[in-house]
C-alpha cells in the first residue's frame, strides 16, 4: 500500500488555546486519533517540527545562499507531519479528514510518496 | 475506514493523558526534589509545567510516546536544566553532583522514598495545617490550583498566595530531602496523617453546590495512606488505621449517591453496591493497626467504620459496639462532631429521647448552631418522638447551614415529611 505525507500547516493567526485545559482538550482529540491510526497500522510516523522559521537554501551563480525560512510573512507554517498508508489519494484524504486538524483551522497538504523504485 | 469517523474523540490515549499528567507530576516532582533539593520546589513545579506544555505541543503530531512517563521526565529534567542555566541569580548548580544523585536517569522516578520525603517536606511543621494540605495536594498529588481552590471553597488567587508563602517558608529552612529518623520521625509523622485525613474529609463531604463526594480527593488520600503503610519507616498502627478508615468510607462511594446525585443515607444504602475489595482492604489494614501497641483516635474511627462495614443491614448494626467506641473516642478527641456522633449512636442503643437529651446537653456547652448534622440529628430524634412541630424547626435550621446539593435535597424531603 502506498504511503502519503500529510503536511500539517497551522495558521499562525489562529487564536492559541486560551487555557491549559483547552490545550489539553485539543491534544486529547489529536492523540485519540494518532492512537487509533497507529493501532490500525496506518500511521507510519509523525513529528512536530520546531517553531523557528527554518532555512531556505538556493544556489545563485555557483554560490549557495542560506536564508531564514519564509515563514515570517507567511500565513502558514508546517507545524508537523504525519506519514500514513492508504490505498489511494481518496483514502488518504479521508484519513486526513478524520483527523482533528482541519477542525482546528489547520490546512493539510497530502502528497503521495513515490515508491516506484524503492527497494 | 469505518473506524475513522471524525466525531469519535474517545480512545485510550486521551483518557490516559488526563490521568498521566496528574500522576506523573508528583513522581517527577519528587525525583527532581531529591536531585535539586526541596528548596527549589518553585523551579521544579515550573519545569514540570513546561514539560506538560511540551507534551501538548508534540503529542498531537507524534502521538503519545511509547513510554510517556519517561518522555515527561526527560522533558522536565531538560526544562529544569534550562531554567537553572538561564537564571544566574540561583546558587551555583553543581551538575556533577546532580548526576551522581540520578539526574541523568529519568527512569528513576516513582521511588517510594522520594514520594515520602516530599510528603515530609510538604507537611513540614513550619507550615500550618492548611498550607501542609494544600502543598501536599499541589506537589505530591499534582492537583492544579483551580482544583485545590474547589476543594477548599476558596479562590485560585488565594490558594496561589498561600502556596507561594508556604514555599517561601520552606526555602528559608534549607531542608534536607529525606525521611526523618528516630524521635524526629515520630514527631513529624502525625502531620502527614493529619493532612491525609483532611484530604479525605474534604473529599468525603464537599461543601455547598459541589458533588456529593469529590472522589479524586478520596482516592488520593487512600493512595497516600497506603504509601505510608508500605514503607517500613512509616507503617505504624496509626497509618494502617488511617488506610482502613478511608477504605471503609470510600467503599461506600457508589452506594452513597443516587444516579441523580442525591445523598443516600447509610440507613438507606444498597449494601450490595459497597465495594467488597475495598472493604476487605479496610479489614486487612485494621487488623495490622490493632497489632500495634498504640491506640489512637484513628484506630477508633476505623473501628467504628468497620462495624458499619460488617453489618449485613442497617437494622442489624451493632450499635452497642459503636457507642462503646465513641465513648473511648470522646476521651481521646473530644470535639463537638465526635460528641454529636456519640449522641447519635446513643440514640440507636437507648432510643431517641436519650439521644435528644445528649444533644441538648451538648447545645449548652458547644457551638454547634451552624453545623447541619446537629440539627438534622435533632430533627430526626424529634420526628421519631412524634414532636413534628419541633422537628420541623430543626430541619429548617439545618437548611440554613452550609450544605451540598444532595444534603439540601435530603433535608428538604425530611422537612416536607414533617409538614
Amino acid at each position: 500500500m502506498p504511503n502519503y505525507m500529510l503536511f500539517l500547516h497551522v495558521n499562525p493567526d489562529q487564536p492559541r488555546p486560551s487555557s491549559p485545559d483547552e490545550a489539553l482538550a485539543i491534544t486529547k482529540t489529536y492523540v485519540a486519533w494518532t492512537d487509533r491510526a497507529r493501532a490500525e497500522g496506518r500511521l507510519r510516523a509523525g513529528h512536530k517540527l520546531t517553531s523557528d522559521a527554518g532555512k531556505i537554501m538556493l544556489s545563485k551563480g555557483g554560490r549557495t545562499s542560506i536564508t531564514d525560512g519564509p515563514f515570517a510573512e507567511s500565513k502558514d507554517v508546517i507545524g508537523g507531519f504525519w506519514m500514513i498508508s492508504a490505498k489511494d489519494y481518496d483514502e488518504a484524504c479521508r484519513v486526513a479528514e478524520s483527523s482533528p486538524h482541519l477542525g482546528y483551522g489547520g490546512r493539510i497538504e497530502v502528497r503521495e510518496i513515490d515508491e516506484m523504485y524503492s527497494t | 475506514m469505518n473506524g475513522f469517523a471524525s466525531s469519535d474523540t474517545g480512545g485510550t490515549s486521551a483518557a490516559l493523558v488526563d490521568d498521566l499528567f496528574r500522576r506523573e507530576a508528583g513522581k517527577i516532582s519528587a525525583w527532581l526534589a531529591r536531585v535539586l533539593g526541596p528548596g527549589r520546589l518553585d523551579l521544579i513545579e515550573d519545569a514540570v509545567q513546561d514539560a506538560f506544555g511540551a507534551a501538548l505541543e508534540h503529542w498531537p503530531f507524534s502521538g503519545v510516546p511509547q513510554r510517556p512517563s519517561a518522555w515527561l521526565a526527560v522533558a522536565a529534567r531538560n526544562k529544569a536544566l534550562d531554567r537553572l542555566r538561564r537564571d544566574t541569580r540561583l546558587d551555583a548548580f553543581d551538575e556533577n553532583a546532580a548526576s551522581l544523585l540520578g539526574f541523568a536517569e529519568p527512569e528513576d522516578t516513582g521511588r517510594l522514598d522520594d514520594t515520602l520525603a516530599l510528603m515530609f517536606v510538604a507537611c513540614h511543621p513550619a507550615l500550618d495545617r492548611d498550607e501542609q494540605t494544600m502543598l501536599t495536594l499541589k506537589t505530591v498529588c499534582g492537583f492544579g490550583v483551580k482544583e485545590i481552590a474547589r476543594a477548599y471553597l476558596s479562590s485560585p488567587e488565594a490558594v496561589t498566595q498561600r502556596l507561594v508563602r508556604a514555599k517561601r517558608k520552606l526555602k528559608q529552612l534549607d531542608l534536607r530531602f529525606e525521611i526523618p529518623e528516630g524521635p524526629d520521625l515520630a514527631a513529624r509523622l502525625p502531620a502527614l496523617t493529619a493532612a491525609i485525613y483532611l484530604l479525605f474529609n474534604g473529599g468525603y463531604t464537599t461543601g455547598e453546590g459541589e458533588a456529593l463526594m469529590s472522589r479524586e480527593l478520596c482516592i488520593e488520600a487512600l493512595r497516600l495512606a497506603t504509601l505510608l503503610t508500605t514503607h517500613p519507616a512509616t507503617a505504624t498502627g496509626e497509618c494502617h488505621a488511617l488506610a482502613a478508615l478511608i477504605s471503609f468510607h470510600h467503599a461506600r462511594a457508589d452506594a452513597r449517591a443516587s444516579p441523580g446525585g442525591e445523598l443516600i443515607l447509610l440507613a438507606e444504602q444498597d449494601r450490595g453496591r459497597w465495594d467488597r475489595d475495598l472493604l476487605a482492604n479496610g479489614f486487612a489494614h485494621l487488623q495490622q493497626a490493632m497489632a500495634s501497641d498504640a491506640l489512637t483516635a484513628l484506630h477508633l474511627e476505623a473501628g467504628i467504620a468497620s462495624v458499619h462495614a460488617a453489618a449485613p443491614s442497617f437494622e442489624a448494626t451493632d450499635w452497642g459496639t459503636i457507642a462503646h467506641y465513641y465513648g473511648m473516642l470522646e476521651e481521646l478527641k473530644p470535639t463537638p462532631v465526635v460528641e454529636l456522633n456519640a449522641a447519635i449512636a446513643c440514640a440507636h442503643v437507648e432510643g431517641p429521647a436519650a439521644g435528644l437529651a445528649r444533644l441538648d446537653a451538648l447545645a449548652g456547652a458547644r457551638r454547634l448552631a451552624h453545623y447541619a448534622l446537629y440539627h438534622a440529628a435533632r430533627g430526626d430524634f424529634l420526628e421519631k418522638l412524634g414532636r413534628l412541630d419541633k422537628a420541623r424547626e430543626d430541619f429548617a435550621a439545618a437548611l440554613e447551614c452550609p450544605l451540598n446539593t444532595a444534603e439540601r435535597a435530603y433535608l428538604q424531603r425530611k422537612l416536607a415529611a414533617c409538614g
